[in-house]
């Protein structure tokens, strides 16, 4: 047993990571830096010599408009995760608050947009209750938010009482189904997410108080960056948008069953850990998060468009993260940062 | 004779990326002798003892120990050989006892399970001299009392070289004393010892042999340390003579800008204190006699602190956060860098700007060019030694961080700074920069709080000492003509005083 290492974390942990690092060359680095995006050439051109329709611009559009709904719930998921702490019930609360959308919309008549508004409302609240939550009353992330996806599953079971909702107005669907110049919609969403949240990261002041306190919170503290408030906006974002997410989902499947999201959660925490966003705080940035989240895109469809039984592909997909993962981890040994 | 050596380490070379941090080093220590290391900040000094320890490996060189010529070994194998790195920080788990702690990863065991009982026996046994209790819970223990289990640990496993990484920060002058007489006594059993300080003094006191690092080769290897004095040590160091720095104090002062009153926090209690624009102020006492307790509560550190803190006569309540305080005008240096001082794994460049992150932005927009022009002037004011502007402030040696975080501080534009420690782990030469840097900040009419364990530094810079004893100032007298002796006469006596009044029958 390794003493010495085992029992660093008391404090050095941050500098012994980086002592490891620096062993690689820049460009090593670099490349390391990026490795989901080299993971996800390799599967996309596997995928495309095991069946040529891989290729097709048809199926880009399928990928494209995949990714959108897990790649807003990976933003979504980034937030907490880059403070530090986590949110599991981001897949929850994008289940219910459409639901509460969209029955506004059809049960109280409220105009479509209204009825979005609320939806997204909804979202945005229960995840400021989160922040409040962990802040406030300084409860654990981790169970707090377990507890809060188990509720808002709960709940979306109660108010549909087990139904799916179906039936909605055609400016509700619209997003999800309009194409233009055969191009679907749905995509450009996803991008402006990720170009949004870019900047967010990159240029804001926002964005410099998110990674000070993900990356040592006593230290943020005493710069003069008031920690909780920072978490609980990172939380109440989260929550927004999620809200976005599930409405986009619902008009998108044109449909709201009882338990709408819940296959969601794992792949919305994964994408961003695979993207190298780091579960301790401080770490990752959107390239990262979009690549890990289109990895995951490419590896459901992939194996759909292959043929893969379907009983195998769950297994073979959760193979398949698993060594992404794997190649992240000797990627953070040998030296990359975020 | 080669066999009179624990350890030969021979043209090592370690490469850190782009950055040679050694250029090829050789260092020999004799059995039974304190071997000093000494070196400005990033010259080295702890990467070589790093890889002795087995931590890192050197890109190139060889070492033996013993006569024995060592490949590739890991912490582990370096420990078994009987090497034992004993950092900055102690390396303790906090919440297991001072037993389970000596005796760590290899405690007594039968089939997987540890024999306790038989460990508290061994530990207690073992303990008897040191005067450490073996069931208490390790994160009881003070700072020395840490770094003193971590040496215990260290030759409980048989160690023969220990080496001491600056071990001597943040310990009181009785601590360091104690420390000292534990080093000599295991000495005399033929330990050795590998000893990193920035303190000619302590070098001067403890050890035999001295070897200088500079810029990552060797300026002086196996120096004998009693044909030495401590402006020859300088020399080599820095390669020039320190002048030290000595305040001319003003005598035309300025106006009292600051005056704090009725502080009221547990263990702590000030009545009033006056801070004249421009003056710089140590507060000395022992550890918890408030002198700390104070200047975090100035800076909003106390939540629980009451009191006031009027400005040019305007009343003010205490800030209740540092985002307060910094708005107020204050700022506030922390004594321990890397629990709450550095955010490692962010840049230097994200690390200077994060306390005035207004300042480098509009509507919530960092502006880069902003940014990067106050970058570049703290850079050069400081002579930062790093790679860029983008390096991770943990990959930077220790007096480097420091020069980030007081850019950081100074880069706020303050009216009253706090400084906790400020040239902890800094190198000679940088030292008197800062006490320069201080100075100068006091002449642009700012206000200085100097809290220090190293008293003898406190006087050449401060004005006036605040003595703190039980959570109040006993006493402020002019730094001018005080000596190390009377503050702690002053320190002590005092605690005496009150010690034998509390010990007063009530009426
Ligand atoms: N993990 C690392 N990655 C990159 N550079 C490093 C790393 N560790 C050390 N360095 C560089 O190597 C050089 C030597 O650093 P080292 O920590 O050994 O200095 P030091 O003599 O101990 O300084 P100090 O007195 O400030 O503690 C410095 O330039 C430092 O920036
Ligand atoms: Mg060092």
């Amino acid at each position: 047993m390794n003493t010495k290492t085992s029992v660093m974390p008391t404090v050095a942990v941050a500098p012994g990571a980086v002592a490891k690092n620096a062993g690689a060359s820049p460009s090593v680095q670099l490349l390391l830096k990026y490795v989901v995006w080299i993971w996800l050439v390799g599967l996309v051109i596997v995928f495309g010599l095991l069946n040529k329709f891989f290729f097709t611009t048809s199926n880009l559009q399928n990928i494209l408009t995949q990714a959108t709904v897990l790649g807003l719930l990976g933003l979504a998921a980034s937030l907490p995760l880059l403070v530090g702490e986590i949110d599991l019930s981001i897949a929850g609360n994008m289940g219910i608050s459409s639901a509460i959308g969209a029955l506004a919309i059809l049960q109280l008549h409220m105009p479509t947009f209204l009825g979005v508004i609320v939806g997204v409302g909804a979202a945005t609240l229960i995840g400021f209750f989160n922040g409040l939550c962990i802040t406030r009353l300084r409860m654990v992330s981790l169970i707090e938010t377990l507890g809060m996806m188990i509720i808002l599953q709960g709940g979306l079971l109660a108010i549909t009482q087990g139904a799916t909702i179906t039936d909605f107005t055609d400016a509700y669907t619209w997003v999800g189904q309009t194409t233009v110049g055969g191009w679907p919609v749905m995509p450009l969403v996803l991008f402006v997410g990720f170009i949004g949240m870019a900047v967010l990261l990159r240029r804001t002041v926002f964005g410099r108080k998110l990674y000070a306190t993900g990356g040592n919170a006593a230290a943020a503290h005493v710069a003069g960056i008031r920690v909780n408030k920072v978490k609980i906006v990172a939380f109440t974002l989260s929550g927004f948008i999620a809200g976005i997410a599930g409405y986009f989902l619902a008009s998108w499947q044109m449909a709201i069953t009882s338990d709408q999201g819940e296959g969601f959660l794992l792949y919305s925490i994964a994408a961003p850990i695979i993207g190298g966003v780091s579960v301790f705080g401080g770490r990752g940035d959107t390239w990262g998060i979009l690549g890990g989240v289109l990895l995951l895109t490419v590896i459901h469809v992939g194996l759909a468009v292959v043929n893969v039984p379907s009983f195998y592909v769950d297994m073979i997909g959760g193979f398949l993260i698993f060594i992404a993962v794997a190649v992240d981890a000797i990627r953070v040994g040998m030296g990359g940062t975020r | 004779m080669a066999d009179d050596y624990l350890i030969e380490v021979d043209d090592c070379i370690k490469r850190y990326g782009g950055v040679v941090a050694l250029k090829g080093v050789s260092l020999r220590v004799r059995k039974g002798s304190v071997h000093g290391l000494l070196g400005e900040n990033g010259a080295g000094k702890s990467t070589l003892v790093k890889i002795i320890a087995g931590i890192v490996q050197a890109t190139s060189g060889t070492m033996r120990f013993n006569g024995e010529e060592i490949v590739d070994a890991d912490v582990k194998a370096m420990e078994e050989k009987g090497v034992f790195l004993v950092t900055q920080e102690p390396m303790i788990v906090e919440p297991m006892t001072v037993a389970d702690n000596l005796m760590l990863g290899r405690w007594p065991a039968r089939s997987g399970f540890v024999r306790d009982r038989h460990m508290m026996a061994l530990a207690t046994s073992f303990l008897e001299e040191a005067n450490l209790d073996p069931r208490r819970l390790a994160s009881t223990l003070s700072v020395v009392e840490k770094r003193k289990l971590n040496i215990l640990r260290a030759l409980h496993s048989g160690g023969k070289l220990i080496i001491l990484d600056e071990p001597t920060t943040a310990l009181t002058m009785a601590d360091k004393h104690q420390l000292f007489t534990f080093m000599k006594q295991l000495r005399a059993q033929s330990v050795s010892f590998l000893f990193i300080s920035h303190y000619n003094e302590e070098i001067l006191e403890i050890c035999d042999e001295v070897s200088v690092l500079r810029d990552g080769q060797m300026i002086g290897q196996g120096q004998v340390v009693s044909h030495l004095d401590s402006s020859a040590l300088s020399e080599m160091v820095i390669g020039r003579d320190v002048h030290l720095f000595k305040r001319v104090t003003d005598e035309a002062k300025g106006d009292v800008v600051w005056t704090l009153r009725d502080v009221r926090a547990s263990g702590l209690s000030v009545d009033r204190l006056d801070i004249r624009k421009g003056e710089i102020i140590g507060f000395a006492g022992l550890p918890g006699s408030g002198a700390k307790e104070l200047g975090r509560a100035i800076y909003g550190l106390m939540p629980s602190a009451r009191g006031f803190l009027d400005e040019s006569g305007v009343a003010h309540a205490l800030p209740r956060d540092p985002a307060e305080a910094l708005r107020t005008g204050i700022a506030f240096l922390s004594e321990d860098r890397l629990r709450d001082g550095i955010i490692a794994i962010q840049s230097i460049a994200e690390n200077m700007t994060l306390s005035s992150l207004p300042a480098v932005s509009r509507f919530g927009w960092v502006s880069r060019s902003a940014e990067r022009q106050l970058v570049e002037k703290f850079w050069r004011l400081f002579a930062v030694k790093a790679a860029s502007h983008a390096a991770p402030l943990g990959s930077l040696s220790g007096g480097n961080q420091q020069k980030v975080l007081l850019s950081r501080l100074v880069a706020t534009e303050p009216r009253l700074v706090i400084l906790n420690e400020p040239t902890r782990g800094i190198d000679v030469g940088v030292k008197e920069e800062v006490h320069r840097l201080v100075d100068d900040l006091s002449h642009r009419g700012v206000s200085v709080i100097i809290i220090t364990s190293d008293i003898e530094e406190m006087l050449r810079i401060v004005d006036r000492v605040a003595l703190f004893v039980d959570g109040r100032i006993s006493a402020i007298e002019p730094a001018h003509g005080l000596t190390k002796e009377d503050v702690f006469e002053m320190a002590y006596s005092a605690s005496d005083r009150s010690v034998s009044a509390s010990h007063q029958p009530l009426h």
